[in-house]
């Protein structure tokens, strides 16, 4: 039986997974630390582990996402944005428009019904349009990221933050702390303020029904329903978010292997 | 008669007393912090202890800056631009360019005869700002003042890629976890400020003198970096956190001196020695 191996090492965690005949097998996540390599390796045997392989056993091995050239193992790289194409196309084939939400870029990517891409925009200068944002806000606020996306839903009345930068941002929020706003309002502003960001790039690539959101971001309840506000449509939000780009890497891997698409070398 | 500029910056509060020659009396610097925030008056009341003077001795104050509005002891808020004309050109007579890079902003004012004709601004993103430099120290555990010294040290200067300060927070921490030597590192970063800011400043057409003021130009690298970025020498004051509140003062000064020469009344504020609100 052939088995698959897709690994997307992101800035903040790498993600892996095993398919065998297009479904996934296993799955595990690691937070990246300084180095790639080691992670990608430590993420590689504990995936094996969980799926009962030895390394011999899987046929064809992509990897993807910021760190994918520091996979000493990966028999070739393919770019994030095809694969989180991919990935999401095999949950919902319906999906014309993913927003991928990471630690430290964000994209939009439009796609076809073949899960090509059509068209992206990457934002991925400034923390400002990323999940770092959130993250900022929410260690100010000493919270857990878990909690901060439903805290935020609990808000009448967000904060209106006057900056986009995360670090201004930081000390806004800090102040509003001191003035004795409520928290849920900080976190609610924050929220709006990445939505609108998001939604921006949106309207660079065009939104097209139906529309998904992918990466980190896709945990958190509280982004999901502003940008659900701010874009006037429903997301589709798959089970587990943040593997959708090594579930296509996994997936690109078999279809790469068996030559159902020409191989292309990024 | 004397005079007094206050400059209310988002990270350091400044007062100035000048007398009728235009000489400096008494000069006091503190962190804004969240308490000079509301005690901006503690901070007048320390320089004139200073120069031995009481309020009422006081003819004009001049509130400026980020923080310049709902300032009690104020008689006018003048824009911190035209403060910092007024102020770099009482100090350099021939300034035509003045770069002031603050806590919270960077900006670049085109000078004609002591007069603001042109500037740009930058305070949207932290980059560019002393804030960079700040969050980058507080990561590493170092003091932003030993900054300057340390960066002198680098003979290979490390390109930082991030111009987000958050990303570059970052990449700086995976420089030194590879063995680059910090030194390399602060030099760097003080590349990376300085061209941003240089970027921004050449729409105004640079032509000397350049004056640099504001916290960042007491880093002798960043000196160093803008004038290997703007390709011309760089001036800097003696203090250069005093340019707005020494305008403020001296504007101040003209105003009332202006007003008893046409022997029209002074236009006075409330006049009350008290809290200040930054924002209401």
């Amino acid at each position: 039986m052939p088995y698959f191996m897709g690994i997307d090492i992101g800035s903040g965690s790498s993600k892996g997974v095993i398919t065998e005949d297009g479904k996934l097998l296993a799955y595990n996540l690691l937070p990246s630390g300084v180095n790639y390599r080691t992670v990608s390796q430590q993420l590689r045997n504990e995936l094996l582990d969980k799926a009962g392989l030895s390394p011999e056993d899987i046929t064809y091995i992509v990897a993807t996402g910021q760190g994918s050239a520091n996979v000493p193992f990966s028999d070739q790289q393919i770019t994030d944005i095809r694969c989180c194409a991919r990935g999401i196309n095999s949950i919902f084939p319906s999906v014309r428009t993913v927003i991928d939400v990471q630690g430290q870029s964000s994209q939009v990517i439009r796609l076809n019904e073949k899960g090509q891409v059509v068209n992206f925009v990457i934002s991925e200068k400034c923390a400002a349009g990323s999940g770092r944002f959130i993250d900022v806000i929410a260690n100010v606020l000493q919270l857990e990221l878990e909690d901060i996306g439903p805290l935020s839903l609990k808000s009448d009345n967000p904060v209106v933050f006057t900056t986009a930068c995360a670090v201004f941002g930081e000390s806004e929020a800090v102040s509003r702390v001191s003035e004795g706003i409520a928290k849920e309002d900080i976190l609610a502003g924050v929220h709006q303020a990445l939505a609108e960001k998001l939604a921006s790039l949106v309207d660079r690539v065009g939104l097209e029904e139906q529309c998904a959101i992918s990466g980190g971001g896709g945990l958190n309840i509280g982004l999901i329903k502003r940008l659900e506000e701010k874009l006037g449509v429903q997301l589709l939000v798959p089970p587990q978010p943040q593997f959708v780009t090594a579930l296509g890497a996994a997936i690109l891997a078999e279809e790469v292997s068996e030559a159902k698409e020409p191989a292309v070398t990024e | 008669m004397y005079f007094t500029g206050i400059d209310l910056g988002s990270t350091m509060t400044k007062v100035v007393i000048v007398n009728e020659d235009q000489e400096t009396c008494s000069s006091v610097i503190k962190h804004t912090g969240a308490e000079h925030r509301r005690l901006a008056n503690k901070v007048i009341e320390e320089a004139m202890e200073q120069a031995n003077l009481s309020f009422d001795e006081i003819s004009y104050v001049i509130a400026t800056g980020y923080g310049r509005i709902n300032v009690p002891f104020a008689d006018r808020q003048i824009t911190e631009l035209t403060c910092h004309a007024r102020g770099v050109y009482s100090l350099f007579p021939n300034v035509t360019i003045a770069i002031d890079i603050g806590g919270q902003d960077a900006k670049g004012l085109r000078i004609k005869n002591g007069k603001l004709v042109d500037f740009v601004m930058s305070d949207k993103c932290a980059a560019g700002t002393g804030r960079f430099l700040e969050v980058i120290a507080d990561a590493l555990g170092l003091k932003l003042e030993d900054f300057g010294e340390i960066s002198l040290k680098s003979t290979t200067k490390v390109s930082i890629s991030s111009t987000c300060t958050v990303f570059a927070q970052q990449e700086v921490i995976s420089r030194l976890s590879e063995g680059v030597p910090l030194e390399d590192i602060v030099a760097g970063l003080h590349d990376a400020i300085a061209s941003r800011v240089a970027r921004m400043v050449r729409r105004l057409r640079i032509e000397p003198d350049v004056v640099f003021t504001g916290g960042v130009a007491k880093n002798i690298g960043v000196v160093k970096a803008l004038q290997d970025s703007l390709g011309c020498e760089v001036l800097v004051p003696e203090e250069p956190l005093l340019s707005g509140a020494i305008g403020a003062a001296l504007l101040a000064r003209e105003l009332t001196l202006e007003a008893l020469a046409k022997g029209e009344p002074i236009q006075r504020g409330k006049r009350r020695l008290e809290e200040a609100t930054f924002f209401k």
